[in-house]
């Protein structure tokens, strides 16, 4: 599995990246959202994009709409990971065609809950 | 929670130690402190605009930011630009959710993180503050509440 991990802050992506790589994902990451489509553009297919909301450039409600517009994206899952949760904000992502709805702070256990319910990720049992 | 006209102590207590819990650990937890006086190295802070205008800024001693992103990034040697960028999620972290706690429609900033103080508005007026410890020293969280919202540092 593909995952390509869209925010400005270096911090963030590393901490989504370790929870992933973890997880098994192979992970990528964009900055903004110009950056992500500009990877997808070049050939980059991810199974699932995990989106922040707030970034400079192209923002992560922008990006989810630009990929709902192409038909060639229609399968990538899209996960908004942000710290904006007012519920105007989350219908708007969910009406634009996001899947699922992260709130900042998060812990791993939230991330890997969300993707194995949309049948990204099989926990292990130990 | 519900919606606020201005955010109140517990309020930013539980967010903060959210924040911190998610991101730092929960073996060391962030509580709150006495009022006093430390040597800011580092602020981030974000603007709240809409129909409440504000900012939330975060502010920590040198060894405490360094320490804070270590943990959080989990490496030894935080560069500068690990610091800066690790002060400007906490602050987006805290900042984003005391904005959601708020009457009405507002929009967040992006994070400004200045190495020293980042120094709210003439007109801002201090409406919260948290003096904060954690196990690698103190920091500070304040909410003002501004007529028109900026940052400078």
């Amino acid at each position: 599995m593909k995952a390509l991990i869209i925010d400005d802050s270096r911090a963030m992506r590393s901490i989504l990246r370790r929870i992933l790589g973890d997880a098994g994902f192979e992970t990528h990451e964009a900055e903004d959202g110009q950056v992500a489509l500009d990877l997808m553009n070049g050939g980059l297919a991810p199974d699932v994009c995990l989106i922040d909301w707030n970034m400079p450039v192209m923002d992560g409600y922008t990006f989810v709409t630009n990929v709902r517009d192409n038909q060639d994206w229609r399968d990538v899952t899209l996960m908004m990971v942000t710290t904006e949760s007012d519920s105007n904000r989350i219908v708007r992502a969910l009406a634009a065609g996001a899947h699922e709805y992260v709130i900042k702070p998060f812990t791993p256990d939230a991330i890997l809950d969300k993707l194995q319910l949309l049948g990204l990720f099989t926990e292990v049992p130990a | 929670m519900s919606a606020v006209e201005a955010p109140e102590l517990w309020d930013v207590l539980s967010i903060a130690g959210e924040v911190w819990t998610s991101f730092i650990g929960s073996d060391e937890p962030l509580v709150p402190a006495a009022d006093e006086a430390f040597p800011v190295a580092w602020s981030g802070a974000v603007s709240v605009t809409g129909d409440w205008s504000g900012m939330v800024v975060v502010e920590m001693p040198e060894h405490c930011a360094v320490a804070a992103t270590s943990r959080m990034l989990l490496i030894d040697e935080p560069t500068q630009a690990d610091v800066s960028d690790a002060v400007g999620e906490l602050v987006n972290m805290v900042g984003g959710n005391v904005k959601c706690l708020l009457f009405g429609d507002n929009s967040l900033s992006l994070p400004v993180v200045a190495l020293g103080r980042v120094t709210p508005p003439g007109d801002a007026v201090e409406v919260c503050r948290a003096d904060l410890q954690w196990s690698q020293g103190p920091l500070r969280i304040t909410v003002h509440s501004v007529a028109h919202s900026g940052a400078t540092s």
